[in-house]
């Protein structure tokens, strides 16, 4: 088991390495020239060059890429063109509304997936209603589903609001940056409020397609293990059928289930950038889709190395949670 | 990305089944409206030129006309028409699609060919290459491709094209290794049939259906992802009808001119849904 730990976490290291080679690369053909950036529009053809070998733009591939991952290894992540600051703190100050965000969709997704899932394998009554509306409803791209959410609980119905995280103007900012948290910590309960009603149309939006994937592989996983022969076991045994399901089958089944919610996370972390566009949600999302209009190459390739970095860092957790429900796959 | 569920796919796939024709005698009614349905979107798609009662890059009308009988779909901020425009965003949207889940199949078919027939060190080095692939957060990166090529649909294309074939390539590969271990391909292969006689003739087809359902299964994914990006800034810049732009474009006047948002949206909603439901016809239908 620790040997699968200790080589899973060396490949996840190569991957990451990887990417941000991907990155690297793409820098060099994107039509921005980072020295350009550093000396202005207007510098002089000598200027330009003294300061290219400065910066050490003319040394060979190899040594620049090494620089590179130093950089990215140590938080510097270059300059963003449209703010003027360094894009590592640009993206500190937009992390935490992004994180509550995905958290709120985790919230909602987990459940879903489960009942999803469960319920779908037991054939238990308006299973077959809420597949044929969940599948409906995660065919919609997250971006669709915000549109749609906006025009009916914000336009006609007006039970939820359509753009920020609070329009409360008072408050509290810290200590974590989790608004929800930050306002039960200070006893702000009309802003806890507030920023939950906020929270529920983006992660709704987040959450569909997501909770209807890994709910369809759990069911077909739970489906296959209670054809299995140790299930029959059970049942002879004379244990009740929830009992059969908890003990028997879902540990089991979580294998794929967990395999799939991996992929998911990718799903999510790109359509964090789309649903903080629909919903003005001040995050990393909404980040890069300021970057996008403007060219602004660093600000782009830094949110990608940390959305694509966390994907990683999380598919590897979730290949271990999977040796630990199955250790069968350590071998 | 593309969520499908390959491991189930191939081993269900690697099952005798009855003749190749004898399962489409049968289908059901559900069944016969989802393919139709898929039927007349493409019909639409290629036919959107002719379709459109207007040119979709002119002013026709006033600008933000509310839907009428002149314009069913109402006009938008140039008042150009918006049913002519939906139109021939569903063309460059479904033709888009097709075309990187087409580049997808064949990259990577190719590639789990190669592999799962060479076997070895060849598949070895190729699997490690795909797997590499899929560890990448695809999505996420795509950003990333098409901002550095600079935004337009071309580039939309070229980078999901990249990133898309891996999932086909592991597929493939698990089709052509259980196909090579079956006893026709031992005959064939004492029978003095070549090397590439037998990946041609004996591996291909029986890879064949197991692409076209993971293709069909993936149509949504791909629409989405597509339109998408295009809604984050990185198609074609206006006035080029483009479904996503279009949506996010409108989404800024969404309280006042809903129709200019609701509209390509709910096309995309309507592309995805049909994509996705006839894939699982087709999938049911090949598994018989």
């Amino acid at each position: 088991m620790l040997s699968f730990v200790v080589r899973r976490l060396l490949a996840m290291v190569a991957i990451l390495l990887v990417l941000v080679a991907a990155l690297f690369a793409l820098q060099r053909i994107s039509p921005i020239d980072p020295v350009r950036v550093v000396v202005g529009p207007n510098a002089s053809r000598e200027v330009v060059e003294s300061t290219r070998e400065r910066l050490g733009y003319n040394d060979p591939l190899p040594a620049q890429y090494a620089r590179y991952v130093g950089d990215v290894a140590t938080g510097d992540l270059q300059v963003s063109l449209r703010t003027g600051q360094s894009v590592s703190s640009d993206l500190a100050g937009a992390l935490p509304a992004t994180l509550e965000l995905v958290l709120a969709t985790l919230a909602l997704a987990v459940p879903i997936s489960l009942l999803f899932g469960i319920a779908g394998a037991a054939r238990s009554r308006g299973a077959g209603v809420l597949r044929g509306s969940t599948m409906v409803l995660a065919a919609a791209p997250p971006f669709v589903l915000g549109i749609f959410g906006i025009l009916i609980f914000y336009k006609n119905l007006g039970w939820l609001p359509a753009s920020g995280r609070t329009s409360i103007p008072d408050a509290p900012t810290g200590p974590t940056g989790l608004l929800t948290i930050d306002s039960l910590a200070a006893a702000r309960f009309d802003v806890f409020a507030d920023a939950l009603r906020h929270l529920v149309l983006p992660a709704v939006c987040l959450a569909c397609v997501p909770a209807v994937a890994v709910g369809r592989v759990l069911r077909g996983a739970i489906l296959t293990n209670l054809r299995a022969d140790h299930v029959q076991v059970a049942r002879a045994k004379g244990l009740s059928e929830l009992g059969v399901l908890g003990r028997h089958c879902l540990r089991n089944s979580a294998g794929p289930a967990l395999a799939m919610a991996g992929l998911m996370t990718g799903v999510v972390f790109a359509g964090v950038a789309v649903v903080e566009k629909v919903f003005a949600w001040p995050g990393i999302g909404l980040y890069i889709t300021q970057s996008i209009p403007r060219g602004d190459f660093p600000a782009i390739a830094g949110t990608t190395l940390l959305l694509g970095a966390a994907y990683i860092v999380v598919n590897a957790i979730v290949d271990v949670l999977q040796a630990i429900a199955d250790p069968r796959i350590t071998a | 990305m593309a969520a499908i569920e390959p491991i189930d796919l191939t081993t269900r796939a690697a099952l005798p089944r009855r003749s190749r024709f004898s399962g489409l005698v049968s289908i059901s009614v559900p069944d016969r409206i989802a393919l139709t349905a898929l039927g007349l979107v493409t019909a639409v798609a290629l036919l959107a030129p002719v379709l459109a009662p207007h040119n979709p890059r002119r002013q026709v009308g006033s600008p933000y006309a509310s839907p009428s009988a002149a314009f069913p779909l109402g006009t938008d901020e140039a008042g150009r028409d918006m049913l002519s425009r939906v139109l021939l965003g569903v063309q460059t949207t479904w033709l888009t699609a097709l075309l990187v889940i087409a580049i997808g199949v064949l990259l990577g078919g190719l590639v789990g060919l190669v592999a799962g027939a060479a076997g070895g060190w060849v598949d070895s080095v190729l699997m490690r290459i795909t797997d590499l692939f899929l560890a990448m957060p695809a999505a996420v990166l795509a950003i990333s491709v098409v901002a550095a090529l600079g935004p337009s649909l071309t580039n939309i294309v070229i980078a999901v094209s990249i990133l898309w074939w891996p999932y086909y390539a592991r597929l493939i590969r698990v089709q052509v290794r259980e196909l090579a271990a079956r006893p026709h391909l031992e005959a064939a292969r004492l029978a003095g049939c070549g090397r590439l006689r037998l990946v041609v003739r004996h591996l291909l087809p029986g890879a064949v259906p197991v692409a076209i359902v993971a293709a069909s299964l993936d149509m949504g994914g791909a629409i989405g992802l597509l339109a998408g990006l295009s809604f984050l800034g990185l198609g074609t810049p206006p006035p080029s009808p483009e479904l996503g732009s279009m949506t996010a474009s409108g989404s800024t006047q969404l309280l006042t001119a809903w129709w200019l948002a609701v509209c390509p949206a709910l096309a995309v909603f309507l592309l995805c849904l049909v994509s996705n439901v006839a894939g699982d016809t087709l999938r049911d239908l090949v598994d018989r």
